[in-house]
């Protein structure tokens, strides 16, 4: 009696921390992942706050080209965009200036001092008022030609680059400075902590085709030689090292399989 | 008299002209300094100590340069600036503690 009373006070304290800490995540949908909101100053002036869609960029453009580039941080609201940075041709206003062409598809502008009531269905292109559904639609229609992935977006980013159904763009004319191919550093493994579970291969090419050096160098991390740094799970699932992207944009870290792929 | 103050107006429309020219001139030599300056993150493993240390440099009289923009640009150039900065000084250092572990 005593020995269930203990099990089942274990239990709820428990389940009270995974509670407390935000431990169990809602599993999102694959055209909500990578969904990002931002409201620094959108609701002080009266606008719905951002909500960044990932996936609508990243077939066109490389995560280097946005986060050093045109100068993003790489967690919601740290960059701190003003609608008058957007005007003068920064940030989103890099692309978002009315000129640009996608697939032969004007670019919409984004932000304006004054706005008509009909220019209004521009703004809430990005200040999402609510889940649009035809955007919901959009992605499957775009998500069904590409190969699967079973979590995140469901989409396999990295195959299809490699079978030339998206070409992110690297540089922009203008904007980027324009630099040489990278040298590719080898593919290394990590030794991992779990007996049975295989050592990751972490490899360089991968993540330097769609993030340069600096984007991950030093800010992420930090150690130079390797194993100089020594990175837990719990880390990781708390948005540091890897988990800056993975789980959030990239695919996540609860695809084992995808990381720890040495064989055994 | 008419000639001396048509004289005095296209001086002055010179002088305005060449206040705005040179703005526009040293607004382009920063952003090329920038370009040059950064566009070496690529290779940076392949950059001698000295080399680096020279982009460094540069780095840092770039950084007193576009202290002096405006708000946007001073947000976006510096956190750039930053960014491949840091990536010369973390090589740097790496390479640093390769030659002190020979």
């Amino acid at each position: 009696m005593r020995r269930a009373v203990f099990v089942v006070l274990v239990l709820f304290v428990g389940v009270g921390f995974a509670w407390a800490s935000g431990t169990k995540k809602r599993r999102l949908p694959p055209y909500e992942f990578g969904s990002v909101t931002i409201n620094n100053y959108s609701q002080l002036a009266g606008m719905p706050p951002v909500v960044f869609d990932h996936w609508v960029h990243r077939q066109h453009f490389t995560c280097r080209l946005c986060h050093v580039d045109i100068g993003f941080g790489m967690t919601a609201g740290a960059t701190k965009v003003r609608a008058v940075d957007n005007m003068k041709g920064y940030y989103c206003g890099t692309c978002h200036n009315g000129r640009m062409n996608v697939n032969n598809k004007k670019v919409f502008e984004a932000c304006a001092k004054e706005y008509s009531r009909e220019e209004y269905n521009r703004c809430v292109k990005c200040h999402a008022l609510e889940r649009d559904a035809a955007k919901e639609e959009e992605f499957y229609r775009f998500a069904d030609n590409l190969p699967k992935e079973r979590f995140g977006n469901g989409i396999n980013w990295e195959k299809a680059e490699e079978e030339g159904l998206i070409k992110p763009l690297d540089q922009l004319e203008g904007v980027s400075s324009m630099k040489g191919k990278l040298k590719v550093q080898q593919d290394f493994s990590l030794k991992s902590k779990v007996e049975g579970m295989p050592d990751i291969i972490f490899s360089h090419k991968k993540h330097t085709v769609w993030n340069g050096c600096e984007l991950c160098h030093p800010e992420i991390f930090v150690g130079i030689k390797k194993g100089t740094t020594k990175y837990s799970m719990v880390e990781l699932f708390d948005g540091k090292y890897c988990g800056v992207c993975h789980d959030k944009v990239a695919f996540p870290q609860t695809d084992c399989q995808r990381c720890h792929t040495k064989p055994v | 008299m008419r000639t001396t103050a048509l004289a005095r107006m296209v001086l002055a429309a010179c002088l305005v002209l060449s206040v705005y020219l040179s703005k526009a001139y040293c607004d382009e030599a920063w952003r090329a300094e920038f370009d040059d300056a950064c566009a070496k993150t690529m290779d940076s493993m392949a950059l001698s100590a000295g080399e680096l240390k020279a982009l460094i440099g540069r780095c840092e009289r770039l950084q007193k340069i576009i202290e002096q923009q405006d708000e946007t640009v001073r947000k976006v150039y510096l956190k750039r600036l930053q960014m491949c900065k840091n990536l010369y000084v973390y090589v740097l250092e790496g390479k640093s503690g390769e030659k002190l572990q020979k």
